[in-house]
């Protein structure tokens, strides 16, 4: 019987070169599809690993330890008082790259123009270095070098204030313990520009030390840490998590930190899947038409096969590889393209999103396309699995015509 | 004598209420093993009908058809195209090839469905091809043969899974009348050396003098059948 296959894919793959214009045609379409959705899935997921490298880099950091309560509050109250062991506890994890420990609080910035209100930022300017982007988002001016009456301020803020380097601003908080009102007088040391609003309007940067005596406290609020790598933060189950959470350290990854980014990550799957359904559906039907039109051709010719003794059966399986055999060819050209297609978006990056917010980040950076093996394979075979589904109905409309009714033309 | 082809009361409409066609009317026929008949009539008597109905590719509206001892009338679609595979050989008025196989493919094609070992298939194609007259053209395209080397290869087809009948429907139609009756005269040689039992049909009286039964149709009906020695 054997044999008898191999005459059965002769006479397929035969058959697919017949009309070679249609196969060709029916080829480009089905292997276009596919290289689009291979390239709009590696879109997406570069997309998205750009948002979640923009928005951890650029102040958030992939991973942030807080006293439990803080988050909800923010109440200046609600600070980690030992630092000592946490830092100690952090040093020794191989895990943690870099990790930068921040006092925050609301407070209030008078210039001798203008009166405003936002967020003052303690931090130690070496730390901070390593995990935000601060240090290279100066404008004008310099970055923190210690001295206690630098402050840092953002260009949107600045401009509101009306205020350059070397004015003077003086800082209102309202301390820890108690709530007691608290100034301190400041000259603006530099200029920082992200290109985020929030961070640009509402942000101003001082010396921790500075920090800590306006609130009158001697822990932090934060601590914003960079990982080895990006995989121990989407990995909810690291033992690293739980090393760092007890009653006094809450530490949540960027998944938690921004579950609307999270949650468009969750995303990306289904629309994949989405978009592939469409593809999928115009793929069936432009191969069912191919298909219904080779077939309506050969009427006579099935009707002799059947006449000379072939099953119905195998006059199914014959249109069923002709469709399969169709399907390769079209998975392997469009894998081809939709690869090469990756892999240039992967290595020279793709702009069009500069300067789009979205999720509450905004896109400074270039977006290189990131390719998932295990995804670019499964579309593969189902673009290979419909090509072969599409062809059933056609296979089982030649698997039942009489011969005598294929034939009438020439009987 | 052995009966190979019986028909009995055999009825063949088309369509229904105002279009309906009678094809065939409550034909009986008896064809001996070995016999070399001719179907004759005007076009449209129901002489493709008759010889599809014989070969199994049609079911009678009413009758039997009973081959080689075998009912064939209440067969499924697999039943049918074994027995076809294994009892009847056809040849059609034309398009009879596949287009996409070799002469000796097309050949070769019903032996790969009966499981016949390749030195065998070798063998008889290498036979059958002088038997035709076409040794040296095995590996052409139906494309690239004349009208008549193309139903020379189709007889050729017909005969090498030795079915017991061979049913050819105007088998010289397309055919000039020299090269129609070259082929006749190699199907009634064949006849009389394998003993395989042809029908053919025909309106040419130039071929129907080579058969040596003639049965004729009118309005689907069988009006005479005439025996020649
Ligand atoms: N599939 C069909 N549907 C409707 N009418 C048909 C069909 N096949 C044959 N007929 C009719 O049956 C009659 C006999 O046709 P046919 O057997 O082809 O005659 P012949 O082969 O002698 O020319 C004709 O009137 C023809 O129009
Ligand atoms: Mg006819």
């Amino acid at each position: 019987m054997s044999e008898h296959n191999r005459l059965i894919s002769r006479l397929a793959s035969r058959n697919i070169f017949r009309n070679t214009r249609r196969t060709f045609l029916t080829v480009l379409l089905i292997a276009c599809s596919l290289s689009a959705l291979l390239f709009s899935d590696a879109l997406i997921r570069g997309s998205l690993q750009t948002m979640v490298k923009v928005s951890t880099e650029t102040f958030l950091g992939q991973a942030q330890i807080h006293k439990p309560g803080f988050r909800e509050s923010r109440d200046v109250d609600i600070y980690i008082d030992d630092t000592k062991t946490l830092y100690k506890t952090l040093d020794g994890l191989t895990e943690i790259q870099a990790y930068s420990p921040r006092t925050l609080s609301g407070g209030m910035f008078s210039s001798s123009e203008n009166v405003s209100s936002g967020m003052i930022i303690g931090i130690n300017p070496e730390q901070e270095a390593q995990v935000s982007k601060l240090k290279h988002v100066m404008q004008q001016g310099i970055y923190l070098s210690g001295k206690s009456s630098e402050i840092l301020i953002g260009s949107e803020l600045a401009a509101l204030l009306e205020i350059s380097l070397g004015d003077r601003l003086v800082v209102t908080v309202s301390q820890a313990h108690g709530g007691e009102l608290s100034q301190a007088l400041f000259r603006i040391s530099g200029i920082f520009k992200f290109g985020d609003r929030t961070l640009d309007s509402q942000m101003v940067f001082i010396n921790l030390a500075q920090g800590q005596s306006l609130l009158n406290i001697r822990g932090v609020h934060e601590v914003a840490i960079k990982l080895q790598s990006l995989v121990y933060a989407n990995d909810k189950n690291h033992a690293l998590w739980q090393s760092l959470n007890n009653d006094t350290w809450e530490t949540l990854s960027w998944m938690a930190l921004m579950p609307q980014l999270s949650g468009i990550l969750a995303m990306v799957d289904y629309s994949t899947w989405i978009i592939a359904t469409i593809m999928f559906i115009l793929v069936s039907l432009g191969l069912i038409n191919t298909m219904f039109m080779s077939i309506y051709e050969r009427q006579n010719e099935f009707g002799i096969l059947l006449a000379i003794g072939t099953r119905p059966q195998q006059l199914f399986w014959q249109i069923i590889l002709e469709g399969g055999f169709i399907g390769l060819i079209s998975v392997a050209l469009g894998s081809v393209l939709g690869g090469l297609g990756t892999w240039w978006g992967a290595s020279k990056g793709l702009n069009y999103m500069q300067g789009l917010e979205m999720a509450g980040t905004t896109f400074n950076e270039a977006i290189y396309l990131v390719a998932d093996t295990g995804h670019f394979i499964a579309l593969c075979l189902s673009i290979l699995l419909i090509t072969i589904i599409a062809c059933i109905y056609p296979a089982i409309h030649a698997a039942r015509l009489t011969p005598a009714h294929a034939m009438r033309k020439s009987l | 004598m052995t009966t190979v082809i019986e028909t009995q009361n055999l009825c063949r409409d088309f369509g229904a209420g105002d279009t309906l066609v009678k094809a065939l009317k409550d034909n009986n026929l008896i064809i001996e093993k070995g016999e070399f008949t001719a179907i004759i009539g005007p076009s449209g008597s129901g002489k493709s009908t008759l010889l599809q109905l014989i070969g199994g590719l049609d079911s009678p509206t009413s009758g039997e058809v009973i081959l080689d001892n075998k009912n064939i009338s209440h067969m499924s679609g697999t039943q049918l195209s074994d027995f076809r595979r294994d009892h009847i050989g056809f040849i059609f008025q034309a398009y009879n090839l596949i287009p996409v196989l070799s002469a000796k493919e097309n050949i070769e094609y019903i032996m790969l469905l009966q499981g016949i070992s390749a030195d065998q298939r070798a063998h008889r194609v290498k036979n059958i091809l002088h038997e035709v007259g076409l040794q040296g053209m095995e590996d052409r395209f139906p494309a690239q043969l004349s009208g008549g080397q193309q139903q020379r290869v189709a007889v050729a087809r017909a005969m090498v899974s030795q079915p017991s009948i061979i049913l050819a429907d105007e088998p010289t139609a397309n055919l000039d009348s020299k090269t129609g009756a070259a082929l006749l005269d190699m199907m009634k040689e064949l006849n009389e050396k394998e003993h395989m039992t042809f029908v053919f049909s025909t309106h040419d009286p130039m071929i129907m003098q080579r058969a040596k039964r003639i049965i004729r149709l009118v309005d689907g009906k069988i009006v005479d059948d005439e025996r020649r020695d």
